[in-house]
């Protein structure tokens, strides 16, 4: 049920608000021949014809390279001074409904043995505006992981595109409802057609509970079917870091002998030096050995450790795969 | 010519001469290409051969490869400009020629990224590399599979890539600095660029040597120019315009127009090409006492 009608007319207003209020608004914009989700400061250069942004808006919440921290050294030690993080009201505008059930993991892993302020403050002011899916490709797969373009899991709004261009409204959290009441002269009343929404089909010789249950017992670890899948994976991070749910980091120094900044940079399990150990020795020494981790992260670890989606099917990591790794072949594979 | 492919292979298993054949086959959707490694006679039959067949599979001819190192002598299957890596990977000693069995394609060009096939090969979504191609019969192969071809490459060198150098040239300095920082600022620095890369097959990357940390690994505008300029310096001499890295970038950062502005430089410096000659060594690794420079004398 729609609450309230975005005018594409609106829309305009809206994104002038958020910004006149001293907020971010995020949308997907075309960049470099990509659809991109980046900083706008006007509706007109925002994308409607698309089937996700070349990035997750992960970036958002959890940027790929920032300070948390300024050090000195000085005679008697090191002066370190944490950094605060200054978090304003964002809004991402167009997150499509895969992506948006991507948030309570990320926020599962980021609260889970220590609070991290640097993530959930930037959390608690972002606004998700998700806009639902009426285009897919044939590397979308979210009903596979028991989501669509209908789930409202993340969200804050759910907006359905009508046929005329405007967005018919649903507030799902009281977050989203405080956003609508807060910025109301951008929602009016009223009513539209809304497009018909793209299902992806469902794979149907991928069955998730196969896949966690052998993933469940051990054994597998050193079977030759890692190899086999997964032996021309190259050891880039184009996957980890194009997807919602990835969230690794490493903590790195940089500056002078005197000094310099602390920061906390992307990592990815993908690359040999992530486990790589000061003795030299590699416990994940293979390719196939890092693959095998990505993959029990997200159908093992996440499900297992805090009941929630390592993976939400949006495909981007089949999209960007220079060799066209398909994750969904190693599901197939585990669903036997 | 599939079918010669994978007769070729099976022969090569079951005499034993290969233990593995790299080459490709179809995704699950049958859509696009992706590396296969056959190491039994019987999967011959799952090597295909198309436009779609894009990735440069030299890189798993690399010492990156531990796992396919140690399954034996490989063949690979090549086309020409697959070809000219296998012969700077030999000039600079990471194999000999006869530890690796080329299955050179004769090859009318490929589509610049899968996405853009729908069922036809149209000049228009093939990459530069294509229309300038002087191997499309390959130039060492152990055996070439495919007709040959009648194709001659223009005397000068056209295409979008020659075309944006041109036009990058041609600028002032300030305006060459802020296109490069612009289009490097969109680096995300996943490393795509050199995993995809066969001729960058060290061990351990500079950026991944921290004592001191030479590349910052941030991928703020100061790593990030750090980092693509470094590679860029790396393959000088080396590059064979492959233009993997760019087809493997998942922000579009054009790779290409790097690389080859190299290779011109190269050309016009040495009058050399890599990738043609297996015993010529590239000229950043030697050292001839006519030089005609005397700086190092």
């Amino acid at each position: 049920m729609a609450d309230r009608i975005l005018k594409k007319d609106n829309l305009g207003k809206l994104v002038a608000s958020v910004n006149g209020n001293g907020g971010r608004f995020i949308a997907p914009v075309l960049d470099a021949r990509q659809v991109v989700f980046k900083d706008v400061t006007k509706a007109e250069e925002i994308v409607t014809e698309y089937i996700l942004a070349r990035n997750s808006y992960k970036e958002y919440v959890f940027p790929q390279t920032e300070v948390v921290a300024d050090f000195t050294v000085e005679k008697h030690g090191v002066d370190l001074k944490s950094r605060e993080v200054e978090a304003r009201e964002t809004v991402v505008f167009g997150a499509r409904p895969c992506e948006a059930a991507s948030l309570s993991s990320l926020r599962a892993i980021f609260t889970w043995d220590y609070i991290d302020e640097f993530y959930t403050k930037r959390e608690d002011s972002l606004v998700v505006v998700t806009v639902a899916c009426t285009k897919a490709d044939d590397a979308c797969f979210c009903t596979t992981v028991d989501l669509s373009p209908e789930s409202r899991a993340g969200s804050d709004l759910y907006l359905l595109e009508t046929e005329s261009g405007d967005y018919m409204v649903e507030a799902i959290t009281d977050k989203g409802r405080a956003f609508v009441e807060k910025y109301k002269g951008a929602f009016t009343e009223g009513s539209g057609k809304a497009k018909t929404l793209v299902m992806p089909e469902k794979i149907g010789t991928i069955d998730l509970e196969k896949v966690s249950a052998r993933l469940k017992d051990k054994n597998h670890y050193d079977d030759q079917v890692w190899a086999r899948l997964t032996r021309k994976c190259i050891g880039c991070g184009a996957c980890t870091f194009v997807c919602p749910t990835c969230h690794c980091f490493d903590i790195t120094d940089e500056g002078t002998q005197f000094a310099g900044e602390r920061r906390k940079n992307w990592d990815a399990c993908q690359f040999d030096t992530f486990t790589l150990h000061a003795s030299g020795h590699n416990p994940r020494h293979y390719q196939h050995q890092r693959w095998r981790n990505r993959f029990m992260c997200k159908f093992n670890y996440y499900p297992e450790k805090f009941a929630s989606k390592g993976c939400v099917g949006c495909g981007r990591c089949i999209r960007v795969c220079p060799v066209r790794l398909d994750i969904t072949e190693v599901m197939e594979e585990f669903s036997r | 010519m599939e079918e010669i492919l994978r007769k070729k292979a099976k022969e090569l298993l079951e005499s034993g001469e290969v233990k593995v054949v790299i080459g490709y086959g179809w995704n699950r959707q049958r859509t696009k290409t992706t590396p296969v490694f056959i190491t039994d006679a019987a999967d011959a039959d799952r090597l295909v051969w198309n436009p779609l067949c894009v990735n440069n599979l030299s890189v798993y001819l690399t010492r990156k490869f531990k796992d396919i190192q140690a399954m034996g002598k490989p063949a690979i299957v090549a086309k020409g400009c697959d070809i000219k890596n296998i012969v700077v990977l030999i000039t600079e000693a990471q194999f000999k020629r006869e530890d690796v069995c080329i299955i050179g394609m004769t090859c009318e060009g490929v589509v610049y990224r899968q996405e853009l096939w729908k069922g036809e090969l149209k000049p228009e979504i093939m990459p530069t590399k294509c229309h300038n191609c002087d191997v499309r019969n390959p130039h060492l192969a152990d055996f070439v599979v495919g007709e040959k071809s009648s194709f001659t490459p223009p005397e000068t060198p056209a295409g979008m890539v020659f075309d944006k150098i041109k036009a990058l040239d041609s600028r002032g300095q300030a305006d060459k600095w802020s296109f490069w920082i612009n289009e490097f600022s969109r680096c995300i620095k996943c490393y795509a660029c050199r995993q995809v890369c066969s001729l960058c097959y060290c061990e351990r990357c500079i950026t991944e040597k921290n004592m001191p940390q030479w590349i910052e690994t941030s991928a703020h505008p100061r790593g990030n120019l750090s980092w693509n300029l470094t590679r860029a310096m790396h393959l000088v001499g080396r590059c064979t315009f492959c233009g993997e890295c760019e087809r493997a970038c998942p922000v579009n950062i054009p790779l290409n127009l790097v690389n080859q502005k190299m290779i011109q430089v190269v050309k016009d410096a040495f009058d050399f090409r890599s990738g043609y000659d297996e015993k010529t060594h590239p000229p950043m690794i030697v050292f001839s006492p006519d030089d005609k420079d005397d700086f190092i004398k």
